[in-house]
């Protein structure tokens, strides 16, 4: 059993709440969440020092403008947090943060993270069409209920990894009833406990309802199979690819926001990728055809190559897709075989090594046969 | 249009079976007698759900060639300028495009990022595209859609600066494809250049018949869309003008900055806001954080809007490229061409008319602007 802080408001409420003791009892100097910024309904991450403006703060919205594992990596690169902040984030967004500080593109320290079982997001498509708050109670009836809706972000309904892991609070969500009445909080660390210690509220000992969670697991494992079953035979082969492919506008907008992409200057976008005007022509002179700029299915299989041990399914890159082509269900489905073949969960533990950045005398041998 | 309308005059063509096979028989006629190397026109890609640029040396792949697609997938400015940022190709190559990538491109060329030698820039009048989004919904239906949209000049469906653009038929190019005036199953081909003219004299065409139907014809519509185009922008100003208003426009960008990789004028490799100049120890987010009461994450949103605008205003070709490629549906090229027209008007400067034409910030004229420094006394 954890122990559990227990605080008789609605799951949101009471998060607000306990954020703000925090601030104001000063054990945080600083809240890392989702928040209104203006009247219409806009939602960005911010950081926060003052307990009134948490007033407008959603911690738990189910919207994410950017991976905030990214967000938190540009947060302590230049240094580690030098005042305690605590961050409320969805599980991948950890996992992608973990993967970011194993790069050696972020830190913990100074850090405390909240986190819930996720119920996934909407779509960047119905942010802009102004429908997520319209959709509020659509959302929280389901996750109420553990059931999955359609127009999540396809990655979403498809996560299995919906617990996260390296929270220091854990707050219970997916699959109970009543989340609008009670705020049940995990104490997973010693950090969670301290700063849970002297909030208002009861202290029990409590677990996530494994059946529950299983039950909701079952249910995006199904559809997780329906999404790679659908898309398998699209990408297979070259022509499976060019297909797919075929209408990449080339923007590259899929690596700039997914949170494992950190170069400073893609590969893609490099000199290296540049080619002198007689390259074009020894190519011209090849095949006859050439489509200008090229490297549309190279650039996306390079950037599959780069980050498929750390992709988290966080679908970030498909919403940001101009072209609409399913780029979260490919890099997750090639992320998960890729991540098996090393046993590995990208995010999961800090400790655990990067598989391609570690060597391993015995390891493979079948490839190798 | 061209500086000398006057005297300008033009090749009537027969649209034979219609202009698109006429166009195809004239870039095949041109790679026959040696006039262009290769060519670089736009194509439907293998999946059909979309176009994409093509450079082509076998001529049997020309037959696939639809120009004036229904969409633009990569503003050809950028395109050109993947091929010839380096330098100058050695092949002749013709490129067919609309106005505005045309204009990009000269604009590409006096920023030193397209090398125009051995290029041949061929416009047509363009009739506007599908925002890209609009189109992917059902590609086969939304290519026939615009086909009958752009035979009758309806401009309702397309993208909203293709909506005002005023600038729909401006060659800047070597060669124009004009069908507006034309007289029925022909078009016109009007030189702009000493290059075009070669083109057309090697190709044994003669620039013989005047042009005044198609300029009477062009004149109209882009004085009709320029008045469009001065409401649009006065509606917008009056939405978005003010710090406060400025920033609800931009409330909801992810700072993906996909308006800049995918604008053709934005040419920077790594882009300032992009650049460790925007990346602080967490102690200075912190103490923002606390002399605002909270700021948002990452901070500076408006701040990069502004930016990217002073950077590239005075040579924004309104192409819409960065509001097809926004996640989050934010009307940025429509704010984008309404500073652009009034930074460029400032200069009495039109991005990409013309190669003559220096960029204003790199030229300094000691008489200029008083009207600035007199506001200041």
């Amino acid at each position: 059993m954890t122990k559990a802080l227990i605080i008789n408001k609605g799951v949101e409420q009471g998060i607000i709440e306990f954020l703000k003791y925090l601030l104001d009892s000063g054990k945080v100097k600083a809240v890392f969440t989702l928040k209104k910024i203006n009247k219409n309904g806009a939602v960005a991450f911010s950081l926060i020092s003052k307990s009134e403006d948490l007033d407008d703060s959603v911690p738990f919205y189910p919207l994410m403008p950017v991976n905030a594992g990214y967000l938190l990596s540009r947060f302590t690169m230049k240094e580690a947090a030098t005042e305690p902040v605590v961050a409320v984030l969805k599980p991948c967004e950890i996992r992608a943060f973990v993967e970011l500080i194993k790069r050696e593109q972020g830190s913990l320290e100074n850090l405390f993270i909240i986190s819930s079982t996720c119920g996934g997001v909407y779509t960047h498509k119905m942010s802009a069409d102004g429908l997520v708050e319209k959709n509020l109670t659509k959302y929280w009836d389901a996750v109420k209920k553990g059931e999955i809706l359609d127009d999540l972000r396809p990655t979403c309904r498809s996560c299995e990894e919906f617990q996260p892991y390296n929270a220091d609070i854990t707050v219970d969500i997916v699959g109970k009833n009543d989340l609008d009445k009670q705020c049940t909080m995990l104490l997973n660390t010693e950090k969670g406990e301290g700063l849970a210690k002297d909030m208002k509220g009861k202290l029990a000992e409590k677990n996530l309802d494994a059946k529950k969670l299983d039950n909701f697991r079952a249910k995006r494992e199904k559809e997780k199979k329906k999404l790679f079953d659908e898309i398998e035979p699209k990408i297979k082969g070259l022509d499976g690819l060019i297909d797919t492919f075929g209408k990449c506008i080339s923007c590259h907008a899929c690596g700039k926001v997914c949170p494992i992409c950190y170069c400073t200057l893609c590969e893609f976008e490099s000199p290296d990728s540049e080619y002198k005007p007689s390259n074009y022509e020894t190519e011209l002179n090849k095949r006859g055809a050439l489509r200008v700029p090229p490297g549309t299915v190279y650039y996306q299989l390079g950037r599959l190559d780069h980050i498929a041990i750390s992709c988290v399914g966080c679908g970030a890159c498909e919403d940001a897709c101009p072209a609409d082509i399913p780029v979260s269900i490919i890099f997750k489905k090639i992320g998960e075989s890729v991540q098996k073949m090393f046993d590995y969960i990208p995010g999961k533990n800090l400790e655990e090594e990067l598989p391609l950045s570690t060597f391993k005398k015995e390891e493979l041998s079948e490839v190798e046969e | 249009m061209s500086k000398s309308d006057e005297k300008t005059k033009a090749a009537v063509i027969p649209a034979k079976p219609d202009i698109r096979e006429s166009i195809i028989n004239f870039l095949k006629d041109g790679m026959d007698k040696g006039v262009f190397d290769s060519v670089i026109i736009p194509m439907k890609v293998p999946s059909g759900d979309s176009f994409a640029y093509v450079m082509i040396k076998d001529k049997s792949i020309l037959k696939d060639g639809s120009f004036l697609p229904p969409v633009m997938p990569i503003q050809g400015g950028r395109m050109v300028s993947s091929v010839t940022r380096l330098g100058k190709t050695d092949m002749k190559t013709a490129v067919v495009m609309r106005p505005c990538e045309t204009r990009a491109t000269i604009e590409l060329t006096k920023l030193g990022q397209v090398d125009l030698e051995n290029l041949i820039l061929i416009s047509m009048d363009c009739p506007g595209v599908l925002p890209l989004s609009d189109f992917l919904k059902d590609p086969e239906k939304n290519i026939k859609l615009f086909d009958d949209a752009a035979k009758k000049l309806d401009d309702t469906i397309m993208r909203p600066v293709c909506r005002i653009c005023d600038k729909s038929s401006m060659i800047s190019g070597d060669l124009h494809i004009g069908t507006l005036g034309a007289k029925k199953d022909t078009f016109y081909i009007i030189s702009n250049s000493q290059k075009g003219n070669d083109v057309v004299e090697k190709l044994g065409m003669k620039l013989n018949e005047n042009i005044d139907n198609w300029q009477t014809k062009v004149k109209s519509i882009s004085e009709e869309k320029q008045k469009n185009r001065e409401k649009a922008h006065k509606d917008l100003k009056n939405e978005i003008g003010g710090l406060d208003n400025l920033v609800d426009a931009f409330s909801k960008c992810i700072n993906c900055h996909n308006c800049m990789s995918v604008c053709p004028v934005c040419f920077c490799r790594l882009c300032y806001f992009d650049s460790d100049k925007v990346k602080h120890p967490s102690e200075n987010y912190l103490q923002r954080a606390k002399n605002k009461g909270s700021i948002r994450f990452l901070p500076d949103t408006t701040l990069f809007h502004m930016g990217r605008m002073m950077h590239m205003s005075l040579s924004c070709v309104s192409c819409g490229a960065c509001e097809d490629a926004c996640p989050m549906d934010i009307p940025v090229a429509q704010i984008f061409s309404m500073i652009a027209d009034e930074t460029q008007g400032l200069f009495d400067y039109v991005s990409g008319r013309s190669l003559d034409e220096p960029i204003p910030l790199v030229v300094y004229k000691e008489e200029e602007l008083h009207e600035m420094e007199d506001a200041n006394d």
